[in-house]
């Protein structure tokens, strides 16, 4: 069981991910960097970062940091706070509608992302994927 | 937390007339040639505020690209709109909605046409839709669809911001529509109403609206097309259908629209004719999520038309009025089509309808669905 959020719930969404065959075949075409930004809210004190550099259906390096300035900038940015996170996780929301809804942010260019979309649905899915436990 | 979106409607015979009451004075009506040649716009224009200038851009083409949407940008700048008009099929209102985004919007591109950004629109125009066709659901929903020069994918733009402020729906715009494209546009509407019906993003109302445009299209569109001229049934299919565009923009499309999206790009064939030759075929695949649902909708059908469940009513339906659900009833060359399958797969997989269909289904699933369809 992997800690939310924390380097080893990031060892293990990486290693859903690159395992993932779905996500492998919507995303073969995909260059480019995102960072998930999960934000304090009343579960969750502190601001915590995953950048993820994805490649050709793989996420070739990543880094996760409660550190602003250990992460690099990437294309890409899906920000929300802590307690929106554990539903999405949980897939008690809808990631496009939480983005409608004003539930998550996404900053970068919206052309790009628009062609992946099922590339995005998978990277939503594998973070179910991940046997996680959440902050009380 | 979710919202419903609609235009205000106005609707029925003489509806037309309502543009009188507007205060307006430079109106940009946005058309393609075969509507500006039927006559349509002359009523159109009839209808407009004594002394109003209008600008009519009437070489908007089937499925058109950014080119063809933005050719007429800089002259709709210099003639300083208060109004537009997109009276058409889909392609016309969505050009109409992009134009009026980005006349509205002087600093932003076409690619800043999302939901996640606030455009803060309607500060010098507003926009009216007209629909002449009845099926397309573009005059109530707040996405426009745009074709890639040199590729087979379109692109959804959607901001709740490019919804039409009004929606006309007059039944002499459409007294006058082809069989042919009755049928698919009816199919169309068919297919919206279905699939909006089982989508994920599915809700009350959204359900209330697919249910009433079902019943209105389904015990409506034979005898337009026995009677086309019949102006009751007519504005029966017309309210229904807008009725299902306004229940798919609020609760999105499916797999049926994946797969047909991806078959009319590569095909060339009319947007109607590609969904609803798949829509029996999703029914299937989604039953075991979405029977219930189905089972309601087929309640609806009128006694004449309806079978035990809804793939079959549906088939029943679509062989009445002359709308193929297998591939060798469209004289498809078998070539083209196994060279392109993977393309054909591949288009579908990444279609939004994926995104929002009652069951997921992966790549080995789109094949199948394909061989079934192809009658393999």
């Amino acid at each position: 069981m992997a800690s939310f959020p924390g380097p080893e719930w990031a060892d293990e969404y990486v290693k859903a991910l690159n395992g993932n065959s779905e996500y492998k075949d919507a995303g073969k075409t995909w260059e480019g960097d995102i960072t998930f930004v999960v934000q304090p809210d009343d579960r969750y004190s502190k601001k915590w970062y995953l950048y993820l550099d994805l490649f050709h259906g793989e996420c070739r390096s990543y880094k996760a940091s409660d550190n602003e300035n250990d992460i690099k900038k990437s294309e890409f940015r899906y920000t929300g706070p802590y307690s929106n996170w554990v539903k999405l996780i949980n897939k008690e929301i809808d990631p496009i509608q939480g983005l409608m809804t004003g539930k998550f942010k996404l900053e970068g260019p919206m052309m790009k992302i628009m062609r992946y979309t099922k590339a995005a649905k998978e990277m939503v899915n594998t973070a179910s994927l991940v046997k996680t436990e959440f902050e009380a | 937390m979710w919202f419903f979106r609609s235009p205000q409607i106005v609707f029925g015979e003489d509806s037309l007339s309502f543009l009188n009451t507007l205060d307006a004075g430079r109106i940009v009506i946005v058309t393609d040639k075969n509507i500006l040649g039927s006559g349509l716009i002359d009523r159109v224009k009839k209808n407009l505020p004594e002394n109003a200038e209008t600008f009519v851009i009437s070489d908007i083409l089937p499925e058109p690209d950014y080119d063809n949407m933005l050719l007429h940008l800089d002259d709709v700048k210099k003639f300083n709109p208060d109004l537009f008009i997109g009276a058409g099929g889909g392609s016309s209102m969505d050009t109409a909605k992009i134009l009026f985004a980005l006349y509205e919007r002087q600093d932003i591109k076409v690619y800043d046409i999302t939901p996640l950004v606030k455009l803060n629109l309607r500060k010098k125009s507003h926009l009216i839709a007209i629909p002449t066709t009845s099926g397309t659901g573009s005059e109530c929903s707040w996405a426009a669809v745009v074709s890639e020069k040199n590729e087979y994918r379109k692109n959804e733009l959607a901001s709740p911001e490019i919804l039409p402020d009004y929606a006309i729906l007059d039944p002499e715009m459409v007294l006058s529509l082809p069989r042919e494209q009755t049928i698919n546009t009816s199919v169309d509407a068919m297919t919206h109403a279905i699939e909006s019906y089982v989508a994920k993003w599915a809700n009350p109302y959204s359900d209330a609206l697919a249910e009433k445009a079902l019943e209105l299209i389904s015990n409506n569109i034979l005898n337009v097309l026995s009677n086309p001229e019949n102006v009751d049934s007519r504005n029966n299919v017309h309210i229904g259908a807008s009725m299902a565009g306004m229940s798919f923009s609020n609760s999105q499309i499916g797999l049926a629209h994946a797969l047909g999206h991806s078959f009319g790009a590569v095909f060339k064939i009319a947007h109607g004719k590609t969904v609803g030759l798949f829509l029996p075929e999703v029914i299937r695949y989604n039953y075991k999520s979405s029977k219930n649902k189905y089972d309601k909708l087929n309640s609806i059908f009128p006694d004449n038309i309806r079978k035990p469940s809804l793939d079959m009513t549906v088939e029943n339906l679509f062989k009445k009025i002359g709308q193929p659900v297998k591939m060798n009833a469209m004289s498809i060359n078998e070539d083209y089509y196994s060279q392109n399958f993977d393309l054909l797969v591949e288009l579908a997989e990444n279609s939004t309808g994926i995104i929002t269909n009652p069951e997921d289904i992966d790549r080995e699933g789109i094949e199948t669905i394909f061989k079934k369809v192809h009658g393999d």
